[in-house]
């Protein structure tokens, strides 16, 4: 009896510990110019796994560069995350810093979804979308 | 026996330290996305300047319209027909912001008008500044277009869950011919479910 009181307690003890210490994870698709490049950084497994950039597209409205991000959820569960669009000039600095909020979005099981972004000046030449959970 | 004495000491104060009056008070992420209630928040705020804008700046029209020059716009307030008081000033306020950034657009500040008349009063009539230095009355620009907009909300609720939808609609007009040349709207759903926890 004791002892399975104490296993209890130190059981309540861990999953408190562990649900502190979660981490938003951040996957980065990066897309450049002309040469068109995906790189997908994570700092975790589970985005990377569930999540995939299905297409990307870019254009432009005058001179103004827009995108288009289609983005598939792997798994057979729904994911709820957010998602952000960085912009970036041609020497590589962030244009706007924060000037962009972090989206909510919802994708069902093996549905894929587009987002759409415009650029905040006609400086921006290369752009980043990063999703957490 | 005293091991279980002990934990439970640990236990005690561990919950004891989580419930000390003094706030913690940490730095997040302003463009985060916040869900603390279903009311009118930063995300809505944030996520309804960036959609507009993203129509606006990318609309065929507009887009010749601002090929070579940067049109003069003012702000009119819009309407808030939703049962919560939001602050609409701060959503135009964030979208004449992105619009003046990407450089397409220009305003006239009509909430500073007062200060302006106020101003020009004072280098015409102070005897403090130089005459040749002073600006010169009836030579401000006229705006050529109109932002103005509505912002309603339908809200439902039963026993455990709140639902929210808000609708933003913002218009752009041609003062001289009358004409609307651009509108667009922003939709949000946002549902609260009561907790099992909070009964």
């Amino acid at each position: 009896m004791r002892n399975e009181m104490l296993k209890g307690l130190m059981l309540t003890l861990l999953v408190s510990v562990l649900a502190s210490c979660a981490v938003n994870e951040t996957a980065t698709v990066t897309v450049s110019q002309g040469n068109v490049t995906q790189v997908i950084e994570s700092n975790s497994g589970l985005l990377s796994d569930s999540l995939s950039i299905s297409d990307t597209q870019t254009a432009y409205a005058g001179d103004m560069l827009k995108a288009q991000v289609s983005i598939k959820n792997d798994s057979s569960d729904d994911l709820s995350f957010s998602y952000k669009y960085k912009w970036l000039d041609k020497a590589g600095f962030e244009i706007a810093i924060d000037g962009r909020p972090w989206s909510p979005l919802t994708i069902t099981a093996y549905e894929t979804k587009s987002v759409q972004a415009v650029a905040p000046n006609p400086s921006a030449t290369t752009f980043k979308i990063m999703v957490q959970n | 026996m005293k091991i279980v004495k002990i934990t439970t000491f640990v236990c005690a104060s561990l919950l004891l330290v989580a419930c000390s009056s003094d706030p913690k008070v940490s730095y997040g992420d302003a463009t985060g996305v916040e869900t603390t209630t279903t009311a009118f928040g930063s995300t809505d705020l944030q996520s309804i300047a960036a959609k507009l804008v993203d129509d606006l700046v990318s609309f065929p029209p507009i887009v010749r319209e601002t090929a070579n020059r940067r049109p003069v716009v003012f702000v009119d307030k819009i309407k808030n027909k939703t049962t919560e008081h939001i602050d609409t000033e701060s959503i135009t306020d964030s979208i004449q912001t992105k619009l003046l950034q990407s450089g397409k657009f220009r305003f006239v500040d009509m909430t500073a008008v007062k200060q302006i008349q106020d101003q020009l009063q004072f280098q015409m009539d102070s005897g403090l500044v130089d005459p040749t230095k002073a600006v010169a009355f009836g030579k401000q620009t006229g705006a050529e277009f109109m932002l103005y907009g509505n912002m309603s909300s339908i809200v439902k609720r039963n026993s455990d869950t709140k639902d929210v939808y808000y609708k933003f609609t913002l218009k752009l007009m041609n003062l001289e011919s009358g004409i609307l040349e651009w509108a667009s709207e922003k939709e949000i759903r946002k549902t609260g479910e009561k907790s099992f926890f909070s009964l």
